[in-house]
């Protein structure tokens, strides 16, 4: 699915990542957990394309593809998903078209037809239902007025409707009630299976209550220091980072 | 072209100082421009007529004059009565870094100086700004070393005691990472005509707080500004108060020269009876980061009218720009007018730029909550709209002058009848 | 990522074709003689013709405003052929049988079918090609009802009372330079009235077209809804690509008496010039309407062409309670320049006033709002609402707001605001994030922008509108 290797990134001249390796098969789930500043956040910038993140050396194949190739479109459209940490508003545009071109775009990309304005409709309100939002949040404009919890619950439902193939979700706990929080963990494990993969940035081991991983990297000075499975992020909620070393002792969990 | 402004063309021909280039340039401007035109857009609501048919009518050291005073504040006052300096500089002492020089007397290392400022803050579109720069001759420079800050305040007072025409000048040159309080103050209503230009030269991360109040009352006559520039991380704060008067103009110019310069400013006007008040400001955003808020607030009674004119010009450099500007009026008579036009101006496409104006708004949940505690109607609408004055006042940061000027303004607002 | 924005925007004028069509056209300059000829050619009567040569009269006296944020050579108005027509207008066609089918095609490629049968149902059209009306659709549908819809000329031979009265009631023939060269040499136009208590049973709509070389396009319309009547009015205008700058100063009137309502679209796409600024029209435009008591007049404007526009549809809200609407959407590219705004004078009490405007600046172009709200002596209680947002892509155009105010009854209350803003690299990144490309995503975001005026537009005109933003926004990305 996809292979990072030997990955140096920086933004506005500073270095972030610094050689960062990783690779996640189809159906695996990866957490990716790190004291602040790491570059958790960098990584999935870095990995949908946002301008401003240079790549300095390393490459990544995504389905076999060269990532660094792609536009930002056509890297979502060929199944690359990434739920914002902070979701944009964009006013007057409603949610429900803007998710039906996106959806549409998608589509055509796989050979598919478009979808008919019902047949989506009846996609959107489903998904819409799943990750327990008001029906009107469709017509509402994107992310406008949306509260934090309401903004990350309409990041999920994207996703829902989007199918990707690799999904990466960047503190898409952070700011939610252990009701809400539970919401997108069952939006999450509703669409596991052996095909879709997943990468949660996330700063607490809370959202892997809900979404078991099969491994858990920490994430440090812009490289993976270290590789476990679920029982590493009990660990760091226990004990901090301080077992990576000394200068991470006053990082918080 | 106009009696008076051919009279005062001619007087300035005889000027001859160390600012003759200067004035040079201005009485040629002054001569292919002429009268404004009454449809020029920025005097056409402002009424010239009793100055265009006047009488130049020289000014004399008065005797008899009373410098209104401000309670508790204890500022190092300059004093120009009907257009004549009567504060002997020799007498006053000086804190460190703080120096104060006559233009008529300044040593030549402060003529230089004066030389680069005068006129240079100041547009020169403002017709009575070119005929202050021909003619002042009674005028103040004022200097602040890099690195100081001075606790006193500065007022410059103008008063105008009887009928003459007065002009008057400052110029404030504010050094590097420097401090300073400055309030220009002008009284009066004999049936005068005052023009009393400043401008401030406020240097890298130095600091102003400034504040203009302009109580020329009856039939005294005054066209004047206040105009500055900022270099890079300058701050200035500025609070304007203002009545009105037969014609009483004020133009104020904050141009942000350097990058990230904050400047501030709220403006406050209450019109009484058949008062003019008339307020142009001009916000030139010509270098990236800087940052503007300006407030602009009046209540307008009786048979008073009042013009405001807010401009705001964000240069193509200017990226990054934050500006606002906000006006807020209240009528409280059918023959009480208001003109009032926040202009926008944008080259830069990353800024964020906003502004309003609004004429007699209510907020319907505050005046519900008055009229069902058994308050007139009209009575709080008052209280509503004396709140939104209120607030600008309370954000002086001069205690003593907040002191001052709250219960003189909340009486003439009570003085102003609804009606 | 805003050149990708810019880029984004670049598009081609799909109007800007010619038509090999023989026509009648005056050669060019302006004089008295001229205007005889126009009144002559149309038989008009004499009181016409002296209220033409009045309003001449007055015009040569008057100057051309400057006040106006744009700049243009000054016009040639000797230059300008004031006078073009079809030659197969000689005897006007009774019906879509007898015209030219070369005009026919013309409008065909326009998009815009002239057989009724093909026709957008609901939709009745007048078509102005050059100085002259050459058909009106659906008229026996509408007359059924009372409405007259048909070419000005015709109404002051049909209707020379109505005409004769409301002409000029709401622009006076000196009411600015353009207008006053508009009523000495107005050629034709759309006149519309719809009788007591009638809803008009259909849109009604004008569609301008400037086809001949080196004329001006001054047609007049007016429009009487009386008591208690409803319209919907729809206005279109395209002209082809040339080098030479081409004028149109057109007048509109509106006439709202007690309760009726009038609402008057515009979608302008006037050709706006080449990518370095040469060529397009100088659209310099009276609109005004009048409401009585109760009365309702709501203007929409999408514009999108002209090299130069100076536009401000206006209402005078006279009767109580009556209600001025302004729904401006103005995109501006290349070299274009707008300025363009309203103006609401409250003179009834408890008269409403709403204004929405939006501008989109891009390229090296210059995009003004200016407006007046204007609170009389007598307006008790009224009240206006005003919001004028602007877009800035790139930093080689200008986006201004010059909104006047002026209140004289302290219990109206006046509310303006303006913002700016520009299409974020973060809203870009969400869009593309999820699969758009730079080109939709803009598009979106641009439409998301104008949605509160777009709502505004009657259906078939939303679709148009939208449409060409899309085009506009169609273009090559790199």
């Amino acid at each position: 699915m996809l292979k990072i290797n030997n990955l140096h990134a920086s933004v506005e001249d500073k270095v972030i990542l610094t050689g960062l390796n990783l690779e996640v098969k189809p159906g695996e789930v990866h957490a990716i957990m790190g004291p602040n500043g790491a570059g958790k956040s960098t990584l999935g910038y870095v990995l949908s394309g946002r301008d401003g993140y240079e790549v300095q050396q390393g490459d990544v194949s995504f389905k076999g593809e060269d990532l660094f190739e792609m536009d930002i479109e056509e890297r979502a459209s060929n199944g690359l998903f990434l739920a914002f940490q902070y979701p944009v508003e964009i006013p007057g545009v409603s949610n429900m078209e803007f998710m039906k071109e996106s959806v549409n775009a998608t589509r055509e990309q796989r050979g598919e037809e478009r979808l008919s304005a019902t047949e989506f409709l009846k996609k959107a309100k489903e998904a819409c239902n799943q990750v327990q939002l008001p029906l009107d949040f469709l017509k509402r404009g994107v992310n406008e007025g949306f509260s934090g919890g309401e903004k990350k619950r309409n990041e999920i439902m994207q996703m829902i409707l989007l199918q990707p193939s690799l999904c990466i979700l960047d503190e898409s706990d952070s700011g939610l009630d252990v009701d809400a929080l539970q919401v997108v963990a069952n939006g999450v494990n509703s669409q596991r299976d052996s095909t879709r993969s997943f990468i949660i940035i996330t700063h607490y081991q809370r959202l892997l209550d809900y979404i078991k991983p099969d491994f858990v990297h920490i994430l440090a000075d812009g490289k993976i220091v270290k590789t476990g499975d679920a029982s590493l992020a009990l660990r760091i909620e226990k004990e901090g980072y301080a077992f990576l070393g000394k200068e991470y002792e006053g990082a918080s969990a | 072209m106009s009696q008076w402004l051919t009279q005062v063309i001619d007087d300035a021909k005889r000027v001859d100082d160390f600012l003759a280039p200067m004035r040079q340039q201005a009485l040629s401007k002054l001569q292919t421009q002429g009268w404004p035109h009454a449809r020029s857009e920025e005097w056409r609501l402002t009424p010239l007529t009793s100055i265009k048919e006047r009488t130049v009518e020289a000014s004399s050291v008065a005797v008899n004059y009373i410098v209104p005073q401000i309670k508790g504040l204890n500022p190092i006052d300059l004093v120009f009565v009907d257009g004549v300096l009567v504060t002997n500089l020799n007498d006053i002492r000086l804190p460190t870094g703080l120096s104060v020089h006559a233009l008529s007397d300044a040593p030549s290392a402060a003529q230089t100086k004066i030389t680069a400022l005068f006129g240079h803050v100041k547009p020169t579109r403002h017709v009575f700004g070119l005929v202050n720069d021909a003619i002042c001759q009674q005028g103040i420079y004022i200097e602040v070393d890099e690195n100081c800050s001075i606790d006193t305040p500065l007022r410059i007072v103008n008063l105008a005691t009887k009928d003459c025409d007065a002009h008057t000048r400052a110029l404030v040159n504010l050094g590097k990472n420097s401090q300073l309080k400055v309030i220009e103050h002008g009284s009066g209503s004999a049936a005068s005509f005052t023009t009393a230009f400043a401008e401030y030269a406020i240097g890298q991360e130095a600091r102003l707080e400034h504040y203009r109040f302009a109580f020329f009352t009856g039939a005294a006559k005054q066209v004047g500004g206040s105009h500055f520039s900022l270099q890079d991380k300058a701050n200035l704060n500025s609070t304007l108060v203002a009545y009105g008067s037969e014609l009483s103009r004020l133009d104020v110019d904050i141009i942000h020269a350097g990058e990230h310069a904050n400047a501030k400013m709220n403006a406050i006007y209450l019109l009484a009876e058949g008062e003019f008040f008339d307020l142009h400001s001009t916000i030139e955003h010509a270098m990236p980061n800087g940052t503007t808020e300006e407030n602009a607030r009046g209540i307008i009674g009786d048979r008073a009218r009042a013009v405001f004119s807010g401009r705001i010009h964000i240069h193509r450099d200017a990226q990054k720009t934050l500006a606002e500007l906000n006006n807020r009026n209240l009528l409280l008579s059918r023959r009480a007018m208001i003109n009032t036009k926040p202009e926008l101006e944008i080259y830069a496409d990353d800024v964020k730029c906003a502004h309003g104006a609004t004429v007699a708004e209510i907020e319907e949940q505050a005046l519900y909550y008055l009229l069902s505690r058994g308050i007139k109607r009209s009575k709080a609408l008052v209280m509503l709209n004396f709140g939104f004055i209120q607030e600008l006042v309370n954000d002086i940061d001069n205690e003593n002058i907040r002191t001052w000027l709250s219960p003189m303004l909340s009486e003439r607002f009570a003085s102003m009848e609804v009606k | 990522m805003s050149e990708q924005i810019e880029q984004a925007l670049d598009r081609k004028y799909e109007a800007g074709f010619y038509s090999q069509i023989e026509s009648d056209t005056f050669e060019t300059g302006l004089d008295e003689s001229v205007i005889r000829r126009i009144s002559e050619m149309k038989k008009e009567p004499q009181w016409m013709l002296d209220w033409r040569l009045k309003a001449y009269k007055t015009w040569l006296k008057m100057d051309e405003p400057d006040w106006a944020h744009v700049k243009y050579p000054k016009i040639d108005f000797q230059a300008i052929s004031y006078y073009s027509a079809p030659k197969s207008m000689a005897d006007k066609p009774q019906s879509l049988d007898e015209v030219d089918p070369e005009l026919l095609r013309t409008y065909e490629k326009l998009g815009i079918p002239l057989h009724e049968q093909e026709m957008l149902a609901g939709v009745a059209v007048d078509i102005v090609f050059d100085s002259v009306s050459v058909i009106t659709t659906f008229r026996a549908k509408l007359e059924e009802s009372g409405v007259i819809f048909c070419s000005i000329s015709e109404a002051l031979h049909r209707f020379p009372d109505l005409v004769k009265k409301y002409l000029g009631s709401v622009v006076p023939r000196a009411d600015n330079y353009f207008a006053a060269l508009n009523s000495a040499v107005f050629t034709d136009g759309s006149f519309v009235y719809i009788p007591k208590g009638v809803r008009c049973p259909m849109e009604l709509s004008t569609y301008f077209r400037i086809n001949e070389m080196n004329t001006g396009q001054f047609e007049r319309t007016l429009i009487i809804a009386e008591e208690g009547s409803h319209v919907s009015y729809l206005e279109g205008c395209t002209a082809p690509q040339r080098d030479e700058n081409q004028l149109h100063a057109a007048v509109v009137e509106l006439v709202a008496l007690d309760d009726a309502v009038i609402k008057y679209s515009t979608v302008q796409n006037w050709y706006p010039g080449d990518e370095n600024g040469k060529g397009g029209i100088f659209n310099f435009v009276t609109k005004r309407g009048i409401c009585h008591t109760n009365a309702k007049i709501s203007w929409t404007q999408v514009e999108t062409g002209s090299a130069v526009t100076w536009k401000y549809p206006s209402c005078i809200l006279k009767g109580d309670n009556s209600v001025g609407e302004f729904y401006s959407v103005a995109l501006t590219r290349g070299y274009q320049q707008a300025d363009t705004g309203t103006k609401m004078i409250h003179l009834g009490k408890n008269t409403r006033s709403t204004i929405i405007a939006k501008g989109i600046s891009a390229g090296n172009s210059n995009n003004t709002y200016r407006g007046l709200v204007k609170m009389g002596p007598k307006a008790d209680g009224a009240r206006n609402f005003t919001e004028c947002d602007s877009l800035l892509i790139g930093n080689k155009c200008g986006a201004h707001t010059f909104p006047y105010i002026e209140s004289r009854n302290p219990s109206a209350i006046v509310e303006h605001e303006a913002t700016t803003s520009k299409v974020s690299d973060e809203q870009l990144f969400l869009c593309r994030q999820r699969g758009l490309n730079p080109e939709k995503a803009v598009s979106m975001i641009v439409n998301g922008f104008c949605k509160e005026v777009f709502k505004e537009l009657p259906m078939e005109f939303a679709v148009e509108a939208g449409k060409l933003l899309e085009i506009s926004l169609e273009g090559s990305v790199g």
